[in-house]
């Protein structure tokens, strides 16, 4: 199973909506997602709802988003992980680090 | 009785999906629950990960081998590769863990899923080339 992408930018925010599996294969794809929504807006959510799947090279996109983010004094949001994300992001010892809500 | 699988994986991440569907079927077939089966498929790509990422740089024409057994009440799965062997340092067990964005790290996640999702791990670089990791888990009692 592979993985798609859904970009929804309104005036706030733009929210990448992530749906299937986040593994090495994939995960470039999101990481581009993710830092060319950080050029745009000062919120950039990653909603992982739809994601079945994911492994530490998620991760580290994840924590290279968050990074990138802080840098760039701008929001990074985790929006409404599902469990199998909250699971490896707890394994990681991580899921407090990330800003996680449940909508943006 | 040896291994029950034996397989041979072009060092393609594209592959990794198949590797993963493999691997939840044979190990929810030990009796594991499924919680469990999770962790273990997630630990098992890992390993395949690191050896496509690392061992070849990310080259997709060598060969991995995965092999499966389930014996005497330890599951035992094995990854090896022929290319670069890991430095000590990257394949060390490590403490995880941080508070805040700047001193965050993701490199090496990976090996410390295998160390926390197996019983034992077991990294043994080649001298010039290649690399095996043996990851091994006790088997749910009375299954």
């Amino acid at each position: 199973m592979a993985m798609d992408i859904e970009m929804r930018d309104d005036d706030a925010a733009v929210v990448i909506k992530v749906t299937g599996e986040v593994d090495l294969y994939t995960s470039p794809k999101l990481r581009t997602a993710v830092l060319d929504a950080l050029k745009k807006q000062a919120t950039v959510g990653v909603d992982l709802s739809g994601v079945g799947y994911m492994d530490s090279s998620g991760v580290a996109t994840l924590v290279e988003g968050l990074k990138s983010a802080t840098d760039a004094k701008k929001d990074f949001v985790v929006v409404a992980p599902s469990s199998s994300v909250l699971k490896v992001l707890q394994l990681s010892r991580l899921d407090k680090v990330f800003a996680i809500r449940e909508s943006l | 009785m040896g291994e029950d699988i034996r397989l041979e994986i072009r060092s393609d991440a594209r592959l990794l999906g198949a590797i993963r569907s493999l691997v939840r079927c044979y190990v929810g077939s030990c009796g594991f629950r499924e919680e469990r089966v999770d962790e273990v498929v997630l630990a098992v790509d890992e390993a395949c990960a690191n050896a496509i990422r690392h061992a070849y740089g990310g080259r997709k024409d060598r060969k991995l081998e995965l092999t499966l057994r389930d014996e005497e009440d330890w599951l035992t799965i094995a990854v090896r590769d022929s290319g670069r062997p890991a430095p000590a340092e990257r394949v060390q067990r490590k403490r995880l863990g941080a508070r805040k964005a700047e001193t965050l790290s993701p490199g090496g996640l990976g090996v410390q899923f295998m160390y926390r999702v197996f019983d034992e791990v077991a990294f043994e670089p080649g001298v010039r080339r290649g690399n095996r990791v043996t990851m091994r888990l006790k088997c749910p009692k009375g299954r």
